[in-house]
């Protein structure tokens, strides 16, 4: 392979890696939920911790994103719209990693 | 009500009024919200149509360098007196708007929060300034708080922390000699969190380095060249440090 041929792959990674990042950290902001006045991420951790806890409680504390105490008085309102952010962000960044990798 | 704030004023270097023409529309295009413009009499006659804005005239505070160029910046403290809304989301002039981010920021009961980390989108990891004092910086282009005691108490604290910056800046071993509102803000925190900890945004600031050169923008999307290489981010908000934005 010649030098400039691996010089545009070098490139090309570059192009790929920098973008893929911008997309997560877009991602990421993204699942930021506001909630009964208290900001979430809607990560797996969240939303595998409201779903475990559901299962036990009927209503119960969690943390919110700066460890402030949160009652979840109703669970299953809390847990679809974790889930919708989370997936929202996660179709959006399946787009954006799609697409740069397409474009390189 | 919930609104934004911003600050603007020209130097004889940059034209900020000229960066407001693009970012005010971008505000009211995704967020929605009344907006204000703190400004000075020059720069409000250099200002072009931006449709409805409110306009609080001031006299600024001189005498700040950056660079060895003026700096208008001097004045951030009063944003909470100055802020007409229960809830302020204040922004840097140079932050670009291309997302609902920020309104769910504001959807929340904190008093006041702010960024106290970055993402340099040109993938350089431009800023670390772990070694350039005691005390972690935060990043005053974007805060959001709302009509509070701590509130205001935080922003007291800073008007104490500018009036006496040198002595802080030894105090936390902090190399930027200038004045720079991160720092103070951040002194303010550590000072009133009880030099503990302080509430802060989950995510990084989106920012794109000053030696990167902006090189369109449209209502969705920003591109730049960074030495040579390409990049552009879509439908995120952006802090763009480079000034000659205000002429793309």
């Amino acid at each position: 392979m010649d030098l400039q041929t691996l010089k545009d792959t070098s490139d090309r990674s570059y192009r790929i890696a920098v973008n893929k990042k911008n997309a997560l950290e877009k991602a990421k902001s993204s699942m930021l939920l506001a909630y009964s006045g208290h900001l979430f991420e809607a990560n797996a951790q969240t939303i595998n911790l409201v779903q475990v806890l559901k299962d036990k409680f009927q209503n119960f504390i969690v943390l919110d994103s700066n460890d402030n105490p949160m009652k979840v008085e109703e669970p299953d309102d809390f847990l679809d719209k974790l889930i919708g952010k989370q997936q929202e962000a996660l179709n959006r960044y399946h787009q954006s990693y799609k697409e740069a990798i397409k474009k390189g | 009500m919930t609104g934004v704030l911003l600050y603007c004023f020209n130097t004889d270097t940059y034209r900020y009024d000229k960066i407001a023409a693009k970012t005010v529309p971008l505000l009211k295009k995704y967020l929605r919200l009344p907006i204000t413009i703190v400004t000075n009499i020059d720069t409000f006659k250099c200002m072009p149509p931006l449709g409805f804005i409110d306009y609080k005239l001031i006299e600024n505070e001189t005498g700040n360098q950056i660079n060895r160029k003026p700096w208008h910046n001097l004045d951030r403290y009063r944003a909470y007196e100055l802020s007409p809304y229960e809830k302020t989301i204040l922004l840097d002039i140079d932050y670009f708007c291309f997302s609902e981010y920020l309104l769910t920021l504001a959807n929340t009961d904190q008093d006041f929060m702010v960024h106290d980390k970055v993402h340099d989108i040109t993938g350089n990891d431009s800023y670390r300034f772990s070694r350039n004092s005691m005390i972690p910086m935060v990043w005053a282009t974007a805060i959001i708080f709302k009509k509070s005691q701590r509130a205001k108490a935080i922003f007291d604290m800073v008007k104490y922390v500018k009036q006496r910056y040198n002595y802080f800046c030894e105090l936390y071993r902090i190399d930027f000699k200038n004045f720079r509102n991160d720092y103070a803000f951040a002194i303010a925190l550590h000072q009133l969190g009880g030099f503990r900890g302080y509430e802060t945004i989950p995510t990084n600031l989106p920012t794109l380095p000053g030696n990167a050169v902006v090189t369109e923008i449209s209502e969705s999307h920003i591109k730049w060249n960074y030495e040579g290489r390409v990049g552009q981010i879509e439908n995120n908000d952006v802090h763009v440090i480079d000034k000659g934005v205000a002429y793309v």
